[in-house]
């Protein structure tokens, strides 16, 4: 077992063990640097894993006490993980890439009143051999000669309604579940529950893949249930050190350079936080955009009560896809894309999503059909608008004592255009099989694909990070989550997340070897 | 026709995801008490006025109001405003809440549906119910899999009614 020196200065700190820090610390300890990998969360065991979503709930989540305005939940606006893995470990393993025409989501979309769109500071060719490369790291199916997934019950039900309406970009997605024994791990089995942790390890997750990697080259220490707090500064004004809490003990470990990977939330409460003299508004902010620019893509759903029995719940999450909509065609009446895929509920999930809407036989009618119920989930492209964003809290702390973050967020009028097309898409498809009922459901449950709040781009004074994800303001002081994206797409981010990543590291090897690190 | 997203008004979102402690669901089981108290008669005349599962039966919603007020009763401010919302329903008709006809206990409800009881006991009572492995047998949900080897030789992908024009099947 590795362990590095509070006092070791030549140790690169990567705070979070999610996507991004868990990709980017093995990466760099691959490639011959020591890394201290910080994370808040507990490092859980594979039998920890079991096939209980309440159970599990309790064991992944990040429960410290957030806030909200606007739309989300007042006290869950957010639905992250705080376990090593991070939300690896909740994902549902989908890996669609960015689209050219959503990086380039200024010059393809036009100027969309109240947003601050841009085009990426990467270009999708300069992306595209990372994206290769974080296919194969991570087993995407239906890439890099990885067989495809083989169909289930509610992506069969998709693809027929779907088809019967004139789709034909259909597939069971690409997905980072083994459909095949690779890596050590096993095809998958078809379990359900793949946003509760995969209890047999064929979804990729940073916790049985990358960590332990980077554990065997003796060069990486994981530190679970360490909760960063600070991030101290030299007389250079670059980052001399880590202070986070551990069992109640306030700890500093020093460091070369420090990569933050907290996901969205944590990321910009570590920097918000982190105000001196020499950096007023938080650290690395002198553009004022940490925390601004929150994007998070919508999440609706569209249930059919089906003529015949699905057992939605006997399969992946996300079993497959309809990307027909995700172009960029304004015809439609509003700018980018969404996805259409599955999703299967359990009866209590179904019966609290629909109790927002009410209750009674409403209510019980469905549920009484569960087994005839298909599922699908809608997600689409969010603007980056400046005025959402992630603020502290002025007075109210956490259990750590630290400001609770507030996060404000409301639609833009391009993303309730959107919703409105896709739920009439979405109720289409399953009518277009004989639904006896279709039930369209907001998207109530919290954001879990959160970004943009320390932008990449090549202007300091209107972007947080460089297009290699170090920020502006502090030398050795790195960005690795999905807070670097300036435009949100309309897909899922981690693929990107782990792209980015594994960039990033090549950039930071390059940067040592140049002696500039 | 239904249209869940229309509706206004935020909602406690946090308790729509599972509750951290999960229950032992076996102890919904019907407990034999001799006399239901009216509080009790009441509290399972909501839940199942709230859920009405044809295939549940009385008893079914006796042993979850039971539970439910065991729960509560550790929270004086929750009781409280439980005994309130009772109050408001056996209060404003004839006959005491439970003694009710279903379709004049729906009315009394959607009076009070945006009541703090009310939304308490939905949010816990979906807990309860849907979270009991009779409920799951009684739906079709077939629950925890990975000791089974997954679903994948347990008919995920059996469906059988699918148009062969689809070119699913």
């Amino acid at each position: 077992m590795t362990h590095f020196s509070l006092d070791d200065s030549s140790v690169f700190v990567v705070i979070g063990s999610g996507a991004g820090g868990g990709v980017l610390g093995n990466e760099l300890a691959q490639k011959g640097h020591k890394v201290v990998c910080l994370e808040a969360g507990r490092r859980l065991e594979m039998s920890d894993i079991v096939n209980d979503e309440a159970a599990m709930f309790g064991k992944l989540t990040w429960l410290d006490r957030r806030m909200a305005t606007g739309k989300p939940d007042p006290n869950f606006p957010v639905w992250g993980c705080k376990t090593v893995g991070g939300t690896t470990m909740h994902w549902t393993g989908a890996c669609p890439r960015f689209e050219p025409h959503e990086m380039r989501a200024r010059t393809t979309y036009g100027a969309l009143p109240d947003t601050t769109l841009v085009d990426w500071p990467v270009t999708p060719e300069e992306i595209a051999p990372w994206y290769d490369k974080a296919e194969v790291r991570l087993g995407v199916t239906g890439r890099q000669g990885m067989p495809f997934l083989p169909p289930g019950n509610n992506f069969k039900v998709l693809e027929a309604g779907a088809r019967k309406c004139g789709y034909t970009d259909i597939d069971t997605h690409n997905m980072a579940i083994n459909s095949i024994e690779r890596d050590d791990r096993p095809s998958c089995h078809q379990l359900g529950f793949c946003t509760s942790g995969c209890a047999v390890g064929a979804k990729w997750s940073t916790l049985y893949t990358e960590i332990p990697k980077a554990e065997e080259t003796g060069r990486f220490e994981l530190r679970p249930e360490c909760m960063v707090t600070g991030i101290e500064l030299g007389p250079d004004g670059r980052v001399s050190g880590v202070t986070y809490l551990h069992q109640g003990k306030r700890v500093t470990q020093k460091a070369r350079a420090v990569a933050v990977a907290g996901n969205v939330v944590e990321t910009t409460r570590l920097l918000l936080n982190n105000s001196s003299d020499r950096h007023p508004q938080g650290l690395a902010n002198s553009s004022g955009l940490v925390g601004r620019n929150y994007m998070r893509h919508f999440t609706i759903q569209v249930m059919g009560v089906m003529p015949g029995k699905v057992h939605f719940h006997r399969q992946t999450h996300l079993a497959g896809v309809v990307r027909d909509e995700r172009g960029h065609r304004p015809e439609r009446g509003f700018a980018g894309g969404f996805l259409i895929s599955t999703v299967p509920f359990t009866p209590e999930i179904l019966a609290k999503n629909m109790i927002t809407g009410g209750w009674g036989r409403d209510l019980t009618e469905v549920l009484d059909k569960y087994d005839q119920l298909a599922g699908m989930l809608l997600t689409g492209e969010d603007p980056p608008q400046l005025s959402n964003r992630i603020t502290l809290h002025p007075t109210e702390r956490d259990g750590y004592g630290l400001p609770v973050p507030v996060i404000h967020y409301e639609d833009h009028p391009n993303t309730i255009a959107m919703k409105e097309y896709a739920w009439k898409a979405g109720r289409r498809i399953y009518e277009a099989l004989g639904a006896e009922n279709v039930i369209e459901m907001g998207d109530y449950i919290p954001a879990t694909h959160n970004m943009g709040t320390a932008r990449m781009g090549d202007d300091p004074r209107a972007s947080v990070c460089s297009p290699f994800g170090r920020t502006h303001d502090v030398a050795n002081l790195y960005i690795a989550d999905g807070s670097l994206f300036p435009t949100a797409g309309g897909c899922n981010p981690t693929l990107t997340i782990v792209a980015l990543a594994l960039r990033q590291a090549q950039h930071i090897d390059r940067e040592v070897a140049a002696g500039r690190l | 026709m239904l249209t869940r997203r229309t509706v206004v008004g935020k909602m406690a979102l946090a308790a729509m995801l599972p509750a951290i402690a999960a229950s032992p669901l076996s102890a919904i089981a019907a407990t034999a008490t001799p006399k239901p108290t009216p509080e009790e008669l009441a509290t399972a005349a909501l839940l199942h006025t709230a859920f009405p599962h044809a295939r549940l039966d009385a008893a079914f919603y006796s042993g979850v109001a039971g539970r439910y007020l065991a729960e509560i009763a550790k929270d004086p401010a929750a009781m409280a405003e439980h005994r309130r919302g009772l109050a408001l329903l056996d209060g404003s008709y004839i006959a005491p809440f439970a003694q009710l006809p279903e379709m004049v206990r729906r009315s009394m409800v959607a009076r009070y549906d945006q009541e703090p009881f009310f939304k308490a006991l939905i949010w816990r009572g979906a807990e309860l119910i849907y979270r009991d492995a009779a409920v799951w047998k009684m739906v079709g949900y077939e629950g925890s899999s990975v000791e089974y080897g997954g679903y994948i030789e347990r008919g995920f992908d059996d469906i059988d009614w699918l148009p062969a024009a689809g070119g699913a099947k």
